[in-house]
């Protein structure tokens, strides 16, 4: 064992801060495990100097990484309801009336993680759309090579799928492979994965109508959330929507958007003028 | 039945493959005994006093799902898996509930990687029932905690007679 | 709020009240279907009940059968928790009139993640 208690209860607590996920104690074990391989990419030796290394050495892909890689099978489908429920009880609506009957709509999946995120979106427009994989556009992206590719695949495993899906969905939209679930080629067909850093200058992409942006801004510091905010505006429709994570808000970093209360969730959509 | 010469029955190893075994039985660990638990594939010397949990499947492929390990293992798993909620002192009842479960969940998920539709029986729970068709196993080797746990996917048939064989003297057909 | 935790398995009734009693539910127990209909009928009003498929006397797809028939328990939250696992059982067992469908095996998380789409975890449990 080579993590420290006190380096444990640190990444608990970066654990349940980026997360919300509680891991208790007595998974040391889990930690050691699953940060092993985290360390090894790095050059250290053990998971007891990956974690010094980032302590004193704050890097937010590391982090990311780390949270990562203790939350696979975490991640869950229609992750706090409203904002995706919003889609075709709000904005879906709202978008259709002031678009034109062949314009494509785009729907940006910012962290798109192993990809629950991106076909939830998928799944709720196939079912409030007609037509929705010729009318729908999801581009779903992530700073991990592995995680876009899990995303392309669309399929998941018994333990990942029983996170919040509801199962009238499940056997809509996927098929049994072996002991894993697929993902319908039509669903496939509306979302495209690639890799993204958001931290950096983004490739030129949308415009979209719609930003999940949800739980990543909380990796980085305020300029470059600014940075991020800023960049993910230049890529949206003036009147788009973007949703941030249950405990995120613009409030305090960019000045530029509306909040717009969605049941009881909050989407925040360009200032006009601003 | 009519047997014709030649016909052949689907053999497990033709229906599911390890990979899918081995991730049904890893996925059972992990949210029954506790996510840090793993179980290795590897081959292992089950001891010689041990005890079974099988399920049956009945459909185009009919046989059993049978999970064998040491009577001490079988204890440390029911110990495991009750948590919080375990006695003091574990009784039979209480382990062969267990391993019957845990039998039962990975049976659950074997069945519907086969074709069907099957149906599952109630878990048993003892001495595990005799391979019938060596051909028709599918047998896992793990070990959980260093100890030895194997899972038998078996056919409850006896193998087909080949089609050189005549039974009847005469030749006559069935 | 009130949940009948309905298992052929004493081990899987134990982790599943434990999981709903976490989740701030009292609950009570029955080993078959038939089992849970007499519970019901001795006028225990649950909120929710979780039910196994496969069991002795009553199996959990006939239970949800026969409660759907009453009126009488209506406001019932239905929950299928098991093994069987086929697409054709999960709509099998919606068409019964099962609200929801958790595979097992599950986590606790799953458990709570399938209750909260239902709007079924008692105030005041953090997500």
């Amino acid at each position: 064992m080579t993590l420290t208690a006190t380096g444990f209860d640190w990444v608990r607590q970066l654990v349940h801060r980026e997360s919300a996920i509680v891991l208790s104690p007595g998974k040391e074990y889990l930690v050691e495990a699953r940060l092993l391989p985290i360390a090894r990419s790095m050059g250290l030796s053990d998971v007891g100097r990956l974690v010094d290394s980032v302590r004193t050495r704050p890097s937010s892909e590391a982090t990311r990484r780390i949270v990562e890689a203790l939350t696979t099978n975490e991640t869950s489908w229609f992750r706090d309801g409203d904002p995706f429920t919003a889609l075709p009880s709000t904005v879906l609506p709202s978008l259709l009336a002031t678009r034109g009957p062949t314009e494509r709509l785009r729907i940006w999946s910012a962290a798109c993680s192993s990809g629950q995120e991106a076909y939830t979106i998928a799944m709720l427009l196939e079912d409030a759309l007609p037509g929705a994989s010729t009318r729908v556009a999801i581009t779903a992206t992530d700073l991990s090579r592995e995680m876009v590719e899990r995303t392309r695949a669309g399929r998941f495993s018994q333990l990942e799928v029983n996170r919040g899906l509801p199962a009238a969905m499940l056997v809509r939209h996927f098929t049994r492979a072996g002991n894993e679930w697929q993902v319908s080629p039509d669903l496939r067909r509306m979302v495209t994965a690639s890799e993204c850093n958001l931290a950096a200058p983004l490739p030129r992409m949308g415009p979209f109508d719609v930003v999940y942006l949800r739980n990543v801004l909380i990796y980085f510091d305020l300029p470059t959330k600014q940075a991020i905010l800023r960049r993910v505006r230049a890529l949206m429709r003036p009147d788009g929507w973007l949703f941030l994570g249950a405990a995120e808000t613009t409030l305090g970093v960019d000045d530029t958007w509306e909040r717009v209360v969605v049941g009881r969730s909050s989407a925040y959509r360009p200032l006009k003028g601003a | 039945m009519t047997l014709v010469p030649g016909s052949t029955r689907p053999v497990i190893t033709a229906l599911i493959d390890p990979a899918t075994v081995e991730a049904i039985a890893g996925e059972t660990w992990i949210a029954l005994v506790g996510d840090d638990e793993v179980i290795v594939p590897a081959p292992g010397d089950l001891p010689a006093d041990t005890l079974s949990a099988w399920v049956d499947i009945t459909g185009p492929w009919t046989g059993s799902v049978v999970l064998t390990t040491g009577r001490q293992t079988a204890a440390d798993l029911t110990r495991a898996l009750l948590g919080e909620a375990a006695p003091e002192l574990l009784d039979h009842e209480d382990v062969a509930d267990a391993i019957g479960e845990i039998a039962n969940v990975v049976g659950g998920n074997v069945k519907a990687a086969l074709p069907g539709p099957s149906t599952l029986g109630l878990p048993e729970v003892g001495q595990a029932p005799a391979v019938r068709d060596p051909d028709d196993v599918c047998r896992l080797d793990v070990l959980w905690r260093g100890r030895p746990l194997v899972v038998s996917i078996q056919g409850t048939l006896p193998p087909l007679p080949t089609p050189h064989e005549h039974p009847y003297p005469n030749g006559a057909s069935l | 709020m009130r949940a009948l935790v309905i298992d052929d398995s004493r081990a899987m009734r134990r982790i599943v009240s434990t999981a709903l009693e976490g989740f701030g539910y009292e609950t009570r127990q029955a080993g078959h279907g038939q089992g849970a209909l007499d519970v019901l009928q001795e006028g225990y009003a649950p909120d929710l009940c979780t039910i196994d498929w496969n069991m002795p006397v009553m199996d959990g797809l006939q239970f949800v059968s026969v409660v759907r028939a009453n009126p009488a328990w209506r406001a019932l939250t239905l929950v299928m928790v098991t093994s069987e696992s086929e697409q054709g059982q999960i709509v099998r067992a919606l068409a019964a009139g099962a609200h929801e469908y958790v595979i097992k095996p599950f986590t606790p998380d799953a458990l709570r993640d399938k209750l909260a789409l239902l709007g079924m975890l008692p105030q005041g449990v953090a997500l």
